[in-house]
Parts: structure tokens; C-alpha cells; sequence
């Protein structure tokens, strides 16, 4: 019977013609089935998409994993964390130091001076065999050369607010400034005027006094007068120099040379208020950036800033596509508004061009980013033709398009790192990261302005357990605000151990007693506030309740609230409006503590929202932000770790461990001289970083054999 | 013939008229306006909320915003207010990309339902029968997300295949065979998830029918002819049978849109079922409101279809 | 005598009918119980019953004795039957059992726990969503079936409509007007039924006879209503009104019934038509009884056999939306469990800890499985045409 047949045949002939398509699908096996090219493409999965693609707006870690391939700068890295040119071939740091010449003081062996004597002075001085301060004839050493600035006056205008009317009001400043004398420098001598005082008096620079050469129409008060002293005519003053040579033949993806103007039209774009760019305090302290000549670019600084060098790192953005007239052309054709038309709202940030290795290609939100080579990169361009950022928003399907081949790498969970560290198709690495996780307690607030009180709390939770039962083992614990793997960290502090009982003993130093029902309080008002967190990470919400249970273990009453991350940011972190809170900080190796834990930032919407105040730990933190001398970083980086470790502003719980997971295919290749390639396996450098030579990085079709040796 | 089709037409756009307005107003009745979209958004200024809210004339009365809507509809205005793109074009873009898997998985439940249930029928109350009705009760009750996750689980996990979106990603230049045959691959799962109820329902329907023809008189006239008991059952049983499920091609049309939301957003499918289970994360009002106006037209065209097809096919139907 | 009597008796024996050898309740028995999958059916649909209702208990209350919400994170994702680590915890924080029945999920929190407590949210969404789909049925059905035929009023559905715009006056801070319309309408039906007991003899003014010449039948009515709501993409619908509504069970329930009532609708009317024409009904009718008495004595027994069939299916599917719906995320807040949410929460670890997603998935599919069957078999058994073919 036709019929019969067709109707057992039709189905069967369906399946069939389905099922068979399995043969013609890459496998993770045979991914190169039917598409050759896909061995070229590095394919990286990622939970979010990018936001703004471009270095200077940018703050998310999805949008500056890819602005790390697009863009390049100055400088970077290399693998033993120090710094190696990028678009600049090579750099030097030296110093301008300035001082005003004080006719009032009396200098040892020549009376009072006018500028000229005194630099004849001092010129003389270098030659002279007579000094035998060593310090001094370093420093005096460094001067290559000595300038008399004349005398001269200006006057500048203020505004300020008027404190009994709350008016803003202007007032005009005039200067009549003495000379000064200016001091060429081979390199950067923070100690020079603390030396020269051997030279020129002990209250040389001290007796300098800079509010007689200030005139005001308008009545000033003693701080007023003082800062405005300080900041027209300070007495001294460092002005470090940073001069970039620049690497000549580098270009842009759309083929524009690389030159110096880039480099100052990328620091202006960060400091143009209208772009409202994160890294904006990163380049407050400099002064100028002049370009000598187009490969040449010379960065002052206002003041010793040891930090600076590292800022270079930032990508450098093309001022021919995005400077006034560019962005004029862009606002007119898009009919926007000139006058709020910025770099923020140009469309650079969703195609952008840079100078790095792979050049953008095609971004379709929320599915993938597209990175082809840049074949005229100036480093040779990389392996892979092609770099795909694919945003799988769902955790699992993640891991199942890892295990299907169509990703290369994701972010692996601390639950699944055991598994995939087992499976022999895949090689692993992993390190500690960058970052950790603390519990912030807001010091403003009773009673957690007492040491003892905080130092119990800390002591109440149990780290290990957390670290054991919720990171599965992938974390170690901290004890201060350095990163682990740097010098900056003092090894020398031990973790707080867990006890409750000591810190039952603590608290009751401290005035909380436990009553009849078990519960803590002093002066007849129980111990009772609310830890926050934001959320959406399970992390910190499996924290906040093991944090909770510890402490209703020691009979302190606390209550919990997830909140959604902008309330949590804007409305309590910001406006410092909360009792105790979980979070995290993603630490840069620089030591610079400033925005953190300096007490001067501790005002809404700034960074030291726990209100921590130190005074010697704010003179720590100015030092080793001016200190140039890297073993004495390190020493003021110990005590400072010291200080706050001992204080507990802070309960440091762990700083994570990350692994990532790669296809055993995946190698390291490398041509010789002779045109003979070579295959390494990848290895993370000291530091942890296992893509670091990412562009020499190649998917191979099958493992080679030394993969499998272990 | 003709009055009747006039007749229905008329008859459905008043109830698509009736349609367009429920839909509008339970969206705009609900709770929380759009006026507060993305109101955690620290970009979105209250003027620009204000700029937004005309834009989109949220400002006027709902009658005016009504008119507004279904005139930029019908002249194909409509913007979707999330990426300002132009909705026709989306809803077209996403509706492509839905039909290869809505024509495989109702090949799949059309070709499987009939040879299953007419054994079914056959063989009534034997082993095979009964094992029939059981697995397709499993099909029906089993709950459509846990089932993906489990054949996607055991095919990721034994042939190490993609199986997610509509194409092995990163499969780029390759021949247009291999091209073909990835697509075919990723249809697969789904299309086999989306008709494994069909089948089981559809199969069912196709026993009970073939039952019920299997009683009449003429049935056993044939049988006490002598004829082959294949020719009684495919032949004059078959088709008899076959009657109504004529007028069930009409009614497949809407589970285009409505069947498919949470096996596309499980396979990360783009197609419509996603675009409106997003559309509705972000409250994007326009796409939702069309989305739906396109499904009732669908449902409506089905209807349609199926009483034109049972005209055609009944002689005993005259209207 | 004897003969006689005897003849009477025989005689009175073949005209009297034959009483049932069975009763109804008996024949329903035998039937049901030659179908070994609805007897399983019921069963399992029972003991989900017994687990739902004792669940509640179990686990409500301020110290409940299986704390779904009892986090243990040392003891997270332990395989079911493991036992707990007793020197990591707190005597309280010791399951009731003594063993994690079901495992643990990626907070340690006990699976058995929390599969009662997303028992009885399956079970009430599934019976309180029918429950209100079914009543919107009988009611839309039997008025369309049993009073189909009459005639809405022109001027019945203006004043409808005035009554609506004003409600809807009031509600957008009208009030006045709004309750000016309000009273207006009132006074008019006020009107219409005192004039309806001595309208007939004088001539009807042609404004009158527009007001009361008849619009449509009630029985188009509400098939067109039918029709519209039809027209919705169900699932589509529900997810849209879901994620508009605060996230609440009584929202769930509430859309879901009230985007499935079309189905009852239908066939209540259906049977309703065609009982209505039966003679049992006419005789009631001529022995002079209410509408209100016919319907709820005499035609509502006969019709309500499909009904409790598709409502019992229309169980299944409930749970299955709900289900659904919890997995995409909208629906019970999280803290609540239900079997939807343990499972989504639980897909993430499928290679870590496949029981997260099996014991869900398959309790949901047993007991859809178990309403289904039940319902077909119930459909079988009441229907004698079907069962014959069998």
C-alpha cells in the first residue's frame, strides 16, 4: 500500500535527513570541520557586554577587556611588572625643582644673597671638594643647570563664597613675586631642598614668607590666605618631567600615524569636564604636556607624584577623529546640540580606532564584539586573525558552549573549577587576583568607632570556613589593603584569628556586656545595627549571612538587606548612609592609597565612605605617593599595612583566586630567525598572568604531544 | 460562498478591533508606567523623561495614545523604545528566524502523529497501544524547560556539539553545505522539544478518529466484502479520518508566537518568542502591543483558513 | 390466586423497566477501575495532596520542623540521602530526619525542605487558578447556553457603557462627573423596571423603539468575548500581566484562571444546548420551576461531568505554567520556594549537583503526569460513546 508506505517513510526519511546533519557540525573534537578558519579566532565568552569603547570613559571590565586590544599605550607592563615602552620607544624622568629666593635669610658664609649671587653660589658649590655631606653632593650632583627667573608680578582672580551672605563672590589677587631660581635636574631628587638646607641654612626655605608678596581687595581669613599662599607662590616647589620618545611608524587602524599631539589630545579629553572621565585624579597632578616635536612629548608634573609613569599605560585615542572639528561635523550631521555634544556622546565609543593589536570590526549588542588583526601592528601583528567577545548571559549555557567548543575561555566558577581542573582536555592556570572582599564598618557611627569593637567583629567570623565552604578553597585569606603579590604587602601581619570568645573578652573591654537572654549591650541598649550588601553576587550574599549567624553567635543582633546595585551605591555607599557593609575593591599595583583610606576623602560620593582617619596614616599615604625610592615605598607601605591592620577599619576577609580554563590546544607560537616555528606551551609569567603573550597565542587542531605530558 | 467570507472578514476585524484595545489598555493599566522606564538609570534625567514621555505622546490621554499607536502601526511608524529601531522590521527580522523552526517542528509533529496513532488505532488495546498512550501522556506533562536542559545536557555532554543559537558560532566562511547542514543540526533539539506535545496531542487525536471511522457502517461493509484489512484501514478509513484534521492546518498558524518563549530563550534562539519574553524584561511597550496585535491577526487568519479548508473538503457543509 | 397473582406479578415484571443491575456509582467503578493509569493517577495525585497539605505545616511557622530557608553553607551541595556533618552544626541546624532526604542546594539549604513548601504552591496555583477558570466558565457557558437566545438591548448597552465611563470617570479623579453618569444610569434602570409592568399599550416613540429594538443576542455576546480572548497568545499573555503585577502567588493564580476560562465556556454551553432541549428539562419547565432551579438541579448534574475532566487537566497545566514562569524568573518572590525556582536556581550546578534540576523536574512531571492521566481517565469513564470503542 503507497499510502502505508508514505506514511512510515515520510517520518523516518525526516529524522533521518535531521539526525545526519550531526555529522557535519564541528565538534569540540574536530573544530575545524567544514571551517578551517575557526582554529584563527579566539572566541571569549562573557556574562555582560561592553558599554563604551573607549579608554578614557570606560570603567567596566568587559569594555576595557576589549579596549585592551583595540587601544594601546605609552607604556605597559612586562612580566616581571616593570614598565616597557609601547608606543613610546623609551622615556626619561627628571626634574625642574623651583625655589623662591628669600632675601631675609642669612646663608652660612655669604650673608643675605640676591638671586644671581645665590646661584653662583650654588654653581659654585658643585665644584668646590669642601662639602662633605654626601647627601648634599648627590643632590648637588643631580643639577645640570641653574636659572634666575626674574621677578614678576600677576594677579589672578578668586572666587569664593562669601561666609556671611553664602554669595559667590570674586576677588582679584595680585602678586609680586621675587625671583626665583630653577634648577635643572638629571633626575628626580625628592630630598634635594631637605638637602640644600645643609648649603643654604636650616630656615632658608621655612622663613620664605610667601602671604607678604600677596595683595587681596578683599579680607581674607588666616586659611585662606595660607592655602593661597601655598598654591600661588609656594616656597619650593617639585616639578617632575616625564619625556616620551615615541616609537616613529606607528599607526592607527585607519592608517594616521601615531604622534605626540594623540598623546596630549588624549590627556586633555580626560581632563575636559564635559567627558566626565573616570581616571580624571590619575592626571590632576600634571601640569603641562607640551609636545618638542611630533615624536616627542614632554608630561610636567606640579608636584612629586611617583604614581605617574604608570598612568602612561592608558590607551591613546586618535585626535584626528575625535577632536573639535570632528566632533563639530559628527553633532551637525547627527542634528545634536553642539554645546552638549562630547566625546561621550560620539559614536567613536561604538567603533573605535585605535593603535593596539586587533582593530574593531563589528559589535551587535548583547550577542558578540568582533576584533580583527591589525596586520600592521608595529609589535607584528598577532596569531589569531580574529578575537570575538560573545556575551552568553546565562552561566550554564556558558559552560556548555565551552564544552561544545564555541567559546575559548569564560569566567569559571569556584564550584566548577575542580571538575574542569580534572578533565585532560583542558589546561589550567590560576592565581590570586587583584582584588578583595572586606566588610566596611562606617566609623562615623557608634560603636563602631572603637578599634576593640571592629577588631571583635572580625574576630567573631570565621575566614577559612568562608574561604573552605563558599569560595571552595579558591581564595586566601588578607590582612590589609596592599595586593598580595607585591612588595607593598607586609607578609609580617598575621591574620586575625577566629575566636569567639576573645572577642566576647574584647567587647566587654569595650563596655558591651552580655545580658540575662544572651544578648550583648552596654548601658542597657543592646548591640544592634544592619549589614548591607549589593545584589546579585552570591559571593557576598552567602557572606552577609554566614557574617550574620557568627555574630548572633555572640549575641549581637543584626539584620541583613540585599539592595539593588544603584540604590546601593547612590543611596547608601555615596551618601555614607549605613552601619556595616560587604564589598569589594579591585586594587591596581600602584601602592597609592589616597582616594581610599586618606582622611580627606571621606565626604559623600568619595571613596573612603568608611570615614577612616588617621593622622599618621595620611602622612603615609602622601609619602608614598611623592616617594621615587622603591625600598622606601616599601618600608612606608609596611607600616601603613601595619596601621591599618591594627586599627580594623576594615574586616579584610579573603582576596579571590581566579583560574581560567583552556583548550590544551591552544599553545604559544613563535618564529625564528630562519622562518622555523615553534611551539611552547603557555606559561603565566611570575605575576600570574597567563595572557601575557596572547599574541603569539595559536589554536592548534590537535594537542601536540608535550601538552600531554603534564 | 462569498457572503460568508465577507461575513467572517467583517466579523474578524471587529474582534481584532476589540483585541487591539484589551491589549492596550491591560498594558497600560498595569501598574508601574511606562513613564518610570529605567528609572535606576542615573542617565535618565527627569527631563529626559519628560522628552521621552512626548515623544511618545505618554503625556495625552490613553484614547489619543490608542489612535497614536495603531496609526503609527498601520503606517509602520512604530519605534521600539529600547533601541529606537523600527518594530515591523525587528518583529520581520526575528519572524524569519522562527519559521525554519516552526515549519521543522510541525513537519516533525505532522509526519509522527499519523503513522503513531493509526497504529495506535489498529492495534487498539494491545501493548503498543498502550505504551503510546503512556509516552505521549509523559510528552504532554513533562515541563518543556527541564526536558531542554536534559537533552541538551546528554548531547553536549556524549558528542561535544553545539547546540545552542541557530548556528555553530564561529563556524564563519565555511562551504555553504556545512553552512546548511549547522543550521540544520541546531534546528534539531528545538524543533523536536517544540513538537513533542504536538505529537503527543496531535497523535492522540489521530486514535480517537480513526476509531470513531473504524465503527461506521461503511467499515464493516468493506471488511465483509473481504477486502485486505490494509486497504480497509488506509483507504477507506484513512481518509474519512483524515476530515478534520484538514481544518487543523489553519489553527497551527499562531503557535508561530505563542509556544516558543521559553525554548528560544533557553537555545538562545533570536526569534520572536525571545524578542517579545525581552521586550517584555524591558517593557517595551510598542514591540509587546504588535507582538500581540500580529498574533491575534494570526489566530484570527487561522480561524479563517480552517473554516474555508472544512467548506472546501465537507460537501455536506453549506454555508 | 396463586396463578393469577402470579401472572399479575409476571406481567407487572415486564412492563416495570429494569432496574440497574449496578448503580451509576458502581458502573463509574468498575469502569474506572479496569483503567490501571487513572487509578495510578489518582494515587500519586492523593499522596501529592497528603505531601502538599502536611508540607504547609511542616514548614510554616516560626520554627518549623523542615526550615526550607535554613541556610548550612558548609553543607551545600551534599548529594541526597547524605548525612549532615554534625560537628559543623548547630543542633538546630540539623535537618529533621537526620539526613538531607533530597541533598542540599548551593546554600545548603535542605532540597526536602523545600520541595514541600513548593508543593503546596503547585497545588494551590493549580486549584485556585481552575477554580476561578472553572466558575467564569459554568457562568459565561450556562448564560449563553441556557439564556442565548435572548436579546440584549440597545439601551441595556448604552447604559452598560455609561456605567463603565463612569466608574472609569471616578477612578481618574472625575468624580463628579462621574457620579453624576453613575446616578443617571441607576435612575434609568430604576425607570425601565417600573415601566416595564404597564409599557404595552400606549405607541412606543421611535426614540423608545431604537433604545429597545434588540443589539445582539447574548449568546454572540459572549462567544465573541470568547473569540477576542482566544485571540491572546495564552502563555505570552500571562508572562506580559505577570511581569507587569508585583511579583505575587495571587497574581499568578489569578491571570492564569482568567486567561483560561474559554475552554469551560465552550463546551458548558455546548451541553447546555443541547440539554436544554431535552425533555426532562421541558417537564420541569411545565411543571413551573424556577430558571434558577432547572439550572442548578437539573441541567448542572447532567453537565458537569467534562467540566471536572477539563478542569483536572486544566490542573496540569497550571502547574506546568507556573512552573514555567517561576523558571524564567517571575512569579513567588525567591526566598519562597517553589518547584519552578529550585529548579532554575539549580540548572546552574546540573554537572556539580544534577539532583538541583532531576528532583524538580521529575516531581513535576509525575504529578502533571498523574492529573493528566486521572483526567483522561475520568473523561473515558463518564463518557459511554468513547468507552464502547474501546
Amino acid at each position: 500500500m503507497t499510502v502505508r508506505r508514505v506514511l512510515i517513510f515520510a517520518p523516518i526519511l525526516l529524522i533521518l535527513v535531521l539526525l545526519q546533519s550531526y555529522f557535519w557540525v564541528p565538534t569540540y573534537e574536530q573544530q575545524t570541520k567544514g571551517s578551517p578558519a575557526r582554529l584563527a579566532g579566539y572566541i571569549a565568552g562573557s556574562i555582560g557586554d561592553a558599554s563604551l569603547l573607549n579608554p578614557i570613559l570606560s570603567a567596566d571590565s568587559a569594555s576595557s577587556s576589549i579596549n585592551d586590544m583595540v587601544f594601546e599605550g605609552l607604556i605597559d607592563r612586562d612580566e616581571q611588572l616593570r614598565f616597557r615602552g609601547r608606543l613610546a620607544k623609551s622615556w626619561e624622568i627628571f626634574e625642574d625643582a623651583l625655589f623662591y629666593v628669600n632675601p631675609s635669610a642669612r646663608i652660612p658664609g655669604l650673608g643675605k644673597a640676591d638671586a644671581h649671587t645665590l646661584a653662583d653660589f650654588i654653581k659654585h658649590a658643585q665644584k668646590t671638594t669642601r662639602i662633605k655631606d654626601p647627601a648634599l653632593k648627590d643632590s648637588l650632583n643631580r643639577i645640570t643647570d641653574i636659572f634666575v627667573l626674574p621677578s614678576r608680578t600677576f594677579t589672578v582672580s578668586k572666587s569664593f563664597k562669601d561666609s556671611n551672605t553664602g554669595k559667590e563672590k570674586t576677588m582679584i589677587i595680585r602678586v609680586a613675586a621675587p625671583p626665583r631660581i630653577k634648577l635643572v635636574l638629571n633626575t628626580v631628587d625628592q630630598d634635594l631642598f631637605q638637602n640644600l638646607t645643609h648649603l643654604l641654612g636650616e630656615d632658608y626655605f621655612e622663613s620664605f614668607h610667601g602671604k607678604d608678596y600677596l595683595k587681596s581687595d578683599a579680607q581674607l581669613s588666616k586659611e585662606q590666605l595660607a592655602a593661597y599662599t601655598q598654591e600661588l607662590i609656594p616656597a619650593v616647589e617639585h616639578n617632575p618631567i616625564l619625556l616620551f620618545h615615541l616609537r616613529p611608524g606607528v599607526k592607527f587602524h585607519d592608517g594616521h600615524l601615531v604622534e605626540a599631539d594623540d598623546v596630549r589630545f588624549t590627556y586633555e579629553a580626560i581632563m575636559n569636564p564635559k567627558n566626565l572621565s573616570p581616571r580624571i585624579s590619575d592626571y590632576e597632578p600634571v601640569k603641562t604636556v607640551e609636545v618638542i616635536d611630533p615624536l616627542t612629548v614632554k608630561i610636567v608634573y606640579k608636584r612629586l607624584y611617583s604614581p605617574a609613569i604608570g598612568t602612561w599605560g592608558m590607551g591613546i585615542l586618535p585626535e584626528h577623529l575625535l577632536n573639535s572639528q570632528a566632533l563639530k561635523k559628527e553633532a551637525t550631521r547627527l542634528g545634536k546640540d553642539l554645546k552638549t555634544f562630547s566625546i561621550r556622546s560620539s559614536s567613536f565609543n561604538r567603533k573605535p580606532v585605535g593603535c593596539g593589536p586587533f582593530k574593531f570590526q563589528n559589535w551587535k549588542s548583547d550577542q558578540y564584539i568582533i576584533l580583527d588583526r591589525f596586520d600592521d601592528y608595529w609589535d607584528g601583528p598577532p596569531n589569531y586573525q580574529r578575537y570575538v567577545f560573545r556575551i552568553i548571559p546565562d552561566l550554564l549555557t556558558q559552560e556548555m558552549e565551552f564544552y561544545a567548543g564555541t567559546i575559548d575561555s569564560y569566567g569559571v566558577q569556584p564550584h566548577q573549577v575542580e571538575r574542569l581542573e580534572k578533565d585532560p582536555r583542558f589546561q589550567n592556570f590560576s592565581g590570586v587576583a587583584f582584588g578583595y572582599t572586606y566588610i566596611g564598618y562606617n566609623m562615623r557611627r557608634k560603636p563602631f568607632d572603637d578599634p576593640r569593637v571592629r577588631r571583635a567583629l572580625g574576630m567573631a567570623i570565621d575566614v577559612e570556613k568562608i574561604i573552605k565552604y563558599v569560595l571552595y578553597g579558591q581564595g586566601e585569606s588578607i590582612t590589609g589593603p596592599f595586593v598580595k603579590q607585591t612588595d607593598y604587602y607586609n607578609h609580617a601581619i598575621k591574620p586575625l584569628v577566629y575566636d569567639p570568645k576573645g572577642a566576647l573578652k574584647l567587647l566587654a573591654a569595650a563596655g558591651w556586656k552580655r545580658n540575662k537572654a544572651g544578648r550583648l549591650e552596654k548601658n542597657g541598649k543592646p548591640f544592634k545595627f544592619t549589614l548591607i550588601t549589593n545584589s546579585g553576587n552570591d559571593l557576598r550574599k552567602a557572606i552577609l549571612a554566614i557574617a550574620q549567624d557568627a555574630w548572633k553567635q555572640i549575641g549581637i543582633d543584626v539584620n541583613t538587606d540585599l539592595l539593588e546595585w544603584s540604590v546601593f551605591i547612590q543611596e547608601r555607599v555615596n551618601k555614607a548612609d549605613f552601619d556595616a557593609l560587604i564589598l569589594g575593591w579591585q586594587m591596581g599595583i600602584e601602592p597609592d592609597l589616597y582616594q581610599i583610606w586618606h582622611s580627606s576623602q571621606t565626604n559623600p560620593y568619595q571613596l573612603n565612605f568608611v570615614g577612616y582617619k588617621n593622622k599618621e596614616a595620611d602622612d603615609l599615604i602622601i609619602k608614598i605617593r611623592q616617594e621615587y625610592n622603591h625600598n622606601r615605598q616599601i618600608e612606608f607601605s609596611h607600616r601603613l599595612h601595619e596601621i591599618i591592620a591594627g586599627e580594623q577599619p576594615y574586616t579584610f576577609l579573603y582576596v579571590g583566586k581566579w583560574t581560567a580554563v583552556l583548550d590544551k590546544r591552544i599553545v604559544i607560537k613563535t618564529v625564528d630567525d630562519t622562518g622555523a616555528i615553534r611551539h611552547e606551551k603557555i606559561t603565566p609569567t611570575k605575576t600570574g598572568d597567563y595572557s601575557f603573550y596572547f599574541n603569539k597565542w595559536i589554536k592548534l587542531p590537535k594537542a601536540p604531544d608535550f601538552m600531554n605530558e603534564g | 460562498m462569498l457572503s460568508f467570507i465577507g461575513r467572517s472578514v467583517v466579523q474578524k476585524t471587529i474582534t481584532l478591533f476589540f483585541v487591539s484595545i484589551v491589549s492596550f489598555l491591560i498594558i497600560h493599566l498595569a501598574p508601574g508606567s511606562p513613564s518610570q522606564v529605567d528609572p535606576m538609570n542615573p542617565k535618565f534625567t527627569p527631563e529626559m523623561v519628560e522628552r521621552f514621555q512626548k515623544e511618545f505622546h505618554l503625556d495625552k490621554p490613553l484614547y489619543i495614545q490608542y489612535i497614536y499607536f495603531y496609526q503609527d502601526l498601520f503606517t509602520g511608524k512604530t519605534v521600539s523604545w529600547k533601541d529606537n529601531q523600527s518594530v515591523l522590521k525587528k518583529i520581520w527580522e526575528r519572524f524569519l528566524n522562527s519559521l525554519p523552526l516552526f515549519v521543522v517542528g510541525t513537519l516533525i509533529t505532522w509526519t509522527l502523529s499519523f503513522p503513531v496513532g493509526i497504529r495506535s488505532a489498529i492495534f487498539r488495546g494491545g501493548i503498543y497501544d498502550r505504551s503510546a498512550t503512556f509516552i505521549s501522556y509523559v510528552l504532554i506533562s513533562i515541563p518543556g524547560f527541564f526536558f531542554a536542559y536534559v537533552l541538551i545536557i546528554f548531547v553536549v555532554t556524549y558528542f561535544h556539539v553545539p547546540v545552542i543559537g541557530m548556528e555553530t558560532f564561529g563556524i564563519g566562511d565555511a562551504p555553504a553545505t556545512y553552512l546548511f547542514m549547522d543550521r540544520i543540526w541546531h534546528l534539531v533539539l528545538p524543533s523536536m522539544l517544540g513538537a513533542t506535545g504536538g505529537i503527543a496531542v496531535l497523535s492522540r487525536y489521530v486514535r480517537s478518529q480513526m476509531l470513531e471511522v473504524e465503527g461506521q457502517d461503511y467499515i464493516r461493509t468493506a471488511r465483509a466484502k473481504g477486502l485486505p484489512a490494509e486497504q480497509v484501514h488506509y483507504k477507506h478509513a484513512l481518509r474519512n479520518a483524515l476530515l478534520p484534521f484538514v481544518t487543523m492546518f489553519g489553527l497551527i498558524l499562531p503557535g508561530l508566537i505563542g509556544g516558543s518563549v521559553i525554548i528560544e530563550s533557553i537555545f538562545s534562539w533570536p526569534g520572536m518568542g525571545r524578542m517579545a519574553y525581552e521586550a517584555v524584561l524591558a517593557r517595551d511597550y510598542p514591540i509587546i502591543l504588535t507582538v500581540n496585535f500580529v498574533s491575534a491577526v494570526l489566530v484570527l487568519a487561522g480561524t479563517f483558513i480552517s473554516d474555508l479548508l472544512y467548506l472546501v473538503v465537507d460537501p455536506r457543509i453549506r454555508l | 390466586m396463586n396463578m393469577v397473582e402470579k401472572k399479575l406479578s409476571n406481567d407487572f415484571y415486564i412492563e416495570s423497566p429494569l432496574p440497574p443491575k449496578r448503580t451509576r456509582m458502581q458502573e463509574f467503578q468498575r469502569h474506572f477501575g479496569q483503567n490501571r493509569l487513572a487509578i495510578l493517577g489518582l494515587f500519586i495525585f492523593i499522596l501529592f495532596f497528603c505531601c502538599a497539605v502536611t508540607g504547609l505545616f511542616l514548614t510554616s511557622g516560626s520554627r518549623p520542623i523542615f526550615d526550607p530557608a535554613m541556610v548550612r553553607l558548609q553543607e551545600k551541595l551534599r548529594p541526597p540521602l547524605a548525612k549532615p556533618n554534625l560537628d559543623s552544626l548547630q543542633p538546630q541546624e540539623v535537618p529533621a530526619l537526620g539526613v538531607y532526604l533530597m541533598g542540599t542546594d548551593d546554600l545548603g539549604r535542605d532540597v526536602f525542605a523545600r520541595m514541600l513548601q513548593g508543593a503546596w504552591v503547585s497545588l494551590t496555583v493549580g486549584f485556585v487558578a481552575v477554580g476561578i477558570s472553572v466558575l467564569i466558565g459554568i457562568f459565561m457557558g450556562g448564560i449563553a447556553g441556557y439564556f442565548g437566545q435572548h436579546h440584549i438591548r440597545t439601551d441595556h448597552i448604552l447604559f452598560t457603557l455609561a456605567l463603565i465611563l463612569g466608574t472609569g470617570l471616578v477612578i481618574v479623579n472625575y468624580t463628579f462627573i462621574g457620579i453624576v453618569i453613575i446616578l443617571l444610569c441607576l435612575a434609568y434602570i430604576f425607570y425601565s423596571c417600573l415601566a416595564r409592568h404597564e409599557s404595552t399599550e400606549k405607541e412606543t416613540p421611535v426614540l423608545k423603539a431604537v433604545l429597545h429594538s434588540n443589539a445582539v443576542s447574548v449568546d454572540t455576546l459572549i462567544m465573541r468575548i470568547v473569540d477576542i480572548m482566544l485571540c491572546f497568545p495564552s502563555f505570552f499573555l500571562i508572562l506580559t500581566v505577570v511581569a507587569l503585577l508585583p511579583a505575587s502567588i495571587y497574581n499568578i493564580m489569578i491571570v492564569i484562571g482568567l486567561t483560561s476560562w474559554m475552554g469551560t465556556t465552550r463546551f458548558v454551553r455546548a451541553e447546555f444546548l443541547s440539554l436544554r432541549e431535552q425533555d426532562f428539562v421541558a417537564a420541569a419547565k411545565a411543571l413551573g420551576l424556577s430558571n434558577f432551579r432547572i439550572i442548578f438541579r437539573h441541567i448542572m448534574p447532567n453537565a458537569i461531568a467534562p467540566v471536572l475532566v477539563s478542569a483536572t487537566i486544566g490542573i496540569a497545566s497550571a502547574i506546568l505554567t507556573e512552573a514555567g514562569l517561576s523558571f524564567l524568573g517571575f512569579g513567588v518572590p525567591p526566598p519562597h520556594a517553589t518547584w519552578g525556582n529550585i529548579l532554575s536556581n539549580g540548572k546552574n550546578f546540573i554537572f556539580d549537583a544534577p539532583w538541583l534540576t532531576f528532583i524538580p523536574g521529575v516531581a513535576i512531571l509525575i504529578v502533571v503526569l498523574s492529573f493528566n492521566l486521572f483526567g483522561e481517565g475520568l473523561r473515558d469513564v463518564m463518557n459511554p460513546k468513547l468507552r464502547e470503542r474501546h
